[in-house]
């Protein structure tokens, strides 16, 4: 090898993450160049540094009891019990812009008929709302384009190849005035999900797929909340959820188009 | 279609809750740990930590058991923290990876002795080598870079689960890595304790 090792080797090297063809050409070189040789001590100690420099920070005890209980034979209910006790600080965020959205409601006098409705959802899906409502608000909220940009349902699809556990079909025709924006590799409850994005006239809306971690009480996921609609379905493994700030009866003609697609 | 490591399990008699605790609370130092560099705020990094428990119990039943519980988990922390307050600021940070890769290639013109400065390699090493001097250059990191060099210098994780936590290419893990340790050298020079060195 003559020309000097490319810096990503010599980190590579002292992560001992070198092919074996790789390091041998690596060691041939080190052992004439003393440049290279003073460049791969110099990444062995820094990764030392770093890694005792890293070691920095350690959870408080009385944190450590507080997750060691929550890690304690609990079930799936309890800790969604136990979330909506804490209520962590993170959420405050979210939460204002909850709150935000809620005083917007209460001006224009729609409260009381987009405020979540109950009877229509279950409380065990209340978390599940909530948690499509935030990644969707989110990701509104930050501005950025879809990790996968395209109107193409051939080009989106693909994508997630390798990404999710699942596969899923998108339609070839969507109503009028929606349009497939892109998407982006989500978490729903600690679970991989597509979350794709759509265009329905000036209105954005997300729709989350995932395999539901159970099979059991198949419902209507149509809901309210804040402004915000959303609807959704199961066909066989897989839960579609959508949340856009749409006309509910324009929600619904996507969902049923994702829906006639599956 | 490549199923993920930590793929949904199909089979009865899986995991019980025990065996989360197991898996997990052994874990937690080094989850707060990250998150507590990543977010720069310790009420943050307990939320962030806390909310990746959570979702992880949650979604416990689709872990297969036996595959690897460490990236499984630290990818979830990960995906939590983009969604956080300061993961959002974060996720502003636009990834120069394609200036990199052109300015890495071996053929370039820039010579490996070009990316420090050209001090005696005693004298680096030394720097190098100086523990406080490190964690204030990680500091001023940008989380992309800093997260990648967590999971492989403090985490020790191969190449390929950093990639796997991340969810980017291996290729792309390698320029973080290399990145954040140029930017590591770049702020140690430039450290006020490294001038001492060259007094």
């Amino acid at each position: 090898m003559s020309s000097h090792l490319s810096y990503s080797m010599l980190s590579a090297l002292a992560d001992g993450q070198l092919a074996t063809e790789e390091m041998a050409s690596a060691n041939q070189h080190l052992a004439s160049c003393p440049a290279c040789t003073s460049q791969a001590l110099s990444q062995f100690v820094l990764k030392s540094t770093t890694a005792k420099a890293g070691r920095r920070y350690a959870p408080s005890p009385e944190f450590q009891e507080r997750i060691a209980k929550l890690a304690s034979g609990r079930s799936g209910q309890d800790a969604r019990n136990e979330q909506a006790r804490l209520q962590p600080r993170a959420n405050v965020v979210r939460w204002g812009a909850l709150a935000a959205l809620l005083l917007v409601c209460i001006a224009i006098g729609v409260l009381g008929k987009t405020w979540l409705r109950p009877d229509r959802f279950a409380t065990k899906d209340s978390a599940l709302v909530a948690e499509v409502f935030d990644q969707h608000i989110a990701v509104m909220a930050a501005g950025l384009s879809p990790q996968v940009i395209s109107t193409d349902r051939h080009t989106v699809k693909p994508w997630f190849q390798g990404k999710l556990p699942f596969s899923f079909n998108l339609p070839a025709d969507l109503p009028t005035g929606m349009t497939l924006d892109g998407a982006n590799l989500a978490y729903l409850g600690g679970q991989p999900a597509a979350q794709l994005l759509y265009s329905i006239g000036k209105h954005r809306a997300s729709v989350f797929v995932r395999q539901p971690p159970d099979a059991e009480s198949v419902h209507s996921l149509e809901a309210e909340r804040s402004g915000f609609h959303v609807d959704g379905f199961r066909a066989g493994h897989l839960e579609m959820i959508a949340v856009s700030d749409a006309d509910s009866v324009r929600l619904r003609e996507l969902v049923s188009a994702l829906e006639r697609a599956q | 279609m490549t199923l993920l490591p930590w793929k949904r399990r199909t089979g009865p008699g899986g995991p019980t809750p025990s065996s989360f605790e197991e898996l997990a609370l052994p874990l937690l130092p080094s989850l707060y740990n990250v998150a507590r560099w990543l977010t720069a705020d310790s009420a943050e990094a307990e939320d962030l930590v806390q909310e990746t428990f959570l979702k992880s119990l949650r979604g416990f039943d689709g872990f297969e058991s036996g595959t690897n519980f460490r990236a499984w988990i630290f990818r979830i922390l990960r995906n939590t923290y983009l969604t956080s307050k300061s993961g959002l600021a974060a996720r502003r940070t636009i990834a120069l990876e394609d200036e990199w890769q052109k300015w890495d290639s071996p053929g370039a013109e820039q010579h490996p002795e070009a990316i420090i400065d050209r001090e005696t390699p005693e004298v680096n090493l030394l720097r190098l080598a100086d523990q406080a001097a490190v964690q204030a250059a990680m500091e001023k990191l940008s989380p992309l870079l800093l997260e990648a060099l967590l999971l492989s210098d403090v985490e020790e994780m191969k190449y390929r689960e950093i990639a796997a936590v991340l969810d980017v290419p291996i290729g792309t893990v390698m320029s973080r890595i290399a990145r954040g340790r140029a930017a590591l050298r770049d702020a140690l020079a430039l450290h006020p304790a490294s001038k001492e060195f060259r007094a």
